[in-house]
């Protein structure tokens, strides 16, 4: 299914993904599950922090319609990355999923306090990887209604 | 002094004291006011004193604590009593020679009646060694344990953290096998064709290993369990492969019993894999009972009507890795059984096969009750 806002504009989506095998896997599989979506990546928690409050190389960064989060991250960990999107008014309607190898419970329990909008483990076989983008597309993307970016101070 | 004379004044004194001489260990007798009335030549020895130098002498200076305080306490008693207590109880307590050293020593009193009232007789053994062989298990059982913790720490933790390169393995020749199946030539298909395969069996071996490391560590508390439902969560568990070989699964009425829920689901859950695993053509039937042996432990059967097994690998099965068929006949990764295994003998149970090759295998294994029975 495509996912396109009601004012033609693509999904913008936003990966904070350190491992690079992790970050190709997810673009192919969002590619399959539709090429317009525009898949941006920034590889640790600092960086996604710049990204979304448009500082540094990030000035002209769209605010993304949704937000994947690796847990397992350098300089700040998922978590904290996490707390700062939900304790920011701006950020904090932005549906942000956990994507993570991690099957610890208290990592389940931790990310939903933090509000997380759900906890995804990464798929091991690749046909698995491919379905999950695709349900992510298929919910998060398109069934669901998002906030406009224009309504959200 | 009277004490001095004990020794000689009477026929059964003189008796008295070649039993002295004869013992093994020091003997050292000594009077209520905690005074060395007589010693033997292994107290001598023992503590490097010249008899003369300690009869006479208070107890305390050879043996610091622990003796002269009992004397006391025995005084309060009669002798018979006190005889009763103190026979054939060792006390351990510390020793000290006459250039100061201490020893750990063993003695066992035993009260004498004597014309001066009641004595004490103390059998003082030397038990330097002993305890330096205790101390020495004691820290090989240490050291036994924490290398078996860091062995099964060590198992858990590369085999999790093998798990996320494997994981790119995996899903690239995967990516690969799908995006490019027929597109390169015939042996490109088979080389990644076998890669996928080989990653994938690797997954499953990890999985397997990951499961059979959290066996031992997970196993220590043990809660009222019903049986009758970890069998038939196994059995959801299962669902795809019971209907895929249409095996007809059948149970007695089962117990609860002491154990780890999520372990139990784990054993029933293997053995009843393998029972449909391993099968001739046919119907595969599978019965799962309990009856009660003679120690008031369940004894849990699993009855199939598959291959069977040779006696002679009745042992080697619940090895780790044993497989007895080639990976084209039968899909498995050789750890199932010794997951089993553990997981039984953590609960303190013990699991075993009786089977003959084409005629059906029946695996037992013991379980607690618990004291809710149902």
């Amino acid at each position: 299914m495509r996912a396109i806002q009601a004012d033609g504009r693509p999904m913008e989506v936003l990966l904070i993904e350190d491992s690079a095998g992790d970050v190709r896997l997810t673009q192919e599989a969002f590619r399959i599950a539709d090429p317009s979506i525009h898949l941006h990546v920034v590889s640790d928690g600092k960086e996604a922090m710049a990204f979304l409050k448009n500082e540094a190389a990030h000035v002209h960064a769209p605010r993304p319609d949704i937000i994947l989060l690796d847990l397992n991250l350098t300089k700040m960990d998922g978590c904290e990355v996490l707390a700062h999107i939900k304790s920011n008014d701006n950020l904090k309607t932005i549906p942000t999923m956990i994507l993570t190898t991690s099957e610890a419970e208290a990592d389940v329990v931790r990310s939903y306090r933090l509000q997380a909008n759900c906890y995804l483990n990464k798929p091991a076989q690749w046909d698995a990887f491919e379905s999950l983008v695709k349900s992510i597309n298929d919910f998060w993307l398109t069934k669901v209604k998002l906030p406009q970016p224009s309504h959200v101070e | 002094m009277i004490t001095r004379e004990l020794g000689e004044s009477n026929e059964s004194d003189a008796k008295y004291r070649g039993l002295l001489e004869a013992a093994p260990d020091a003997m050292v007798v000594v009077n209520q006011d905690g005074e060395i009335v007589l010693l033997n030549v292994q107290a001598e020895k023992q503590f490097g004193y010249r008899r003369d130098e300690l009869v006479g002498q208070k107890v305390k200076n050879i043996i610091p604590e622990g003796f002269a305080e009992r004397l006391i306490a025995d005084a309060l008693r009669s002798a018979e009593d006190a005889l009763a207590q103190q026979i054939g109880t060792g006390i351990e307590l510390t020793g000290r020679r006459k250039d100061g050293s201490g020893f750990p020593i063993e003695i066992m009193l035993s009260p004498l009646e004597s014309a001066e009232g009641v004595l004490v007789t103390a059998a003082i053994r030397d038990i330097t060694k002993r305890k330096k062989a205790e101390a020495n298990l004691l820290q090989k059982v240490e050291e036994l344990n924490r290398s078996n913790e860091e062995l099964e720490q060590f198992a858990y933790i590369a085999s999790h953290d093998l798990q996320e390169p494997l994981r790119m393995v995996a899903s690239y020749t995967q990516l690969l096998s799908r995006r490019y199946k027929g597109q390169l030539d015939s042996d490109a298909d088979d080389f990644i064709a076998f890669a996928v395969d080989g990653a994938s069996r690797m997954q499953r071996l990890i999985q397997d290993l990951l499961a059979y490391s959290r066996a031992g560590t997970k196993a220590k508390h043990l809660f009222d369990t019903s049986s009758e439902e970890a069998l038939q969560q196994a059995l959801v568990n299962l669902r795809g492969a019971i209907e895929e070989s249409q095996a007809v699964v059948t149970h007695d009425p089962l117990p609860n019993v002491l154990a780890d829920e999520m372990q139990l689901i784990q054993v029933f859950q293997n053995l009843i894999g393998n029972a449909i695993k391993y099968q001739n053509p046919g119907v595969p039937r599978v019965h799962i009972s309990a009856a009660k042996n003679d120690e008031m432990k369940w004894i849990f059967s699993v009855r199939d009507n598959g291959l069977g097994i040779d006696s002679q690998y009745f042992e080697k099965i619940f090895g780790m890795f044993q497989r007895l068929h080639k990976r084209e006949e039968f899909a498995g990764t050789g750890i199932g059984l010794a997951i089993c295994k553990k997981i039984v003998e953590r609960h303190g149970g013990r699991i075993s096969v009786e089977s003959q090759l084409g005629h059906g295998s029946t695996f037992r294994f013991a379980l607690a009750g618990s004291e809710r029975e149902s």
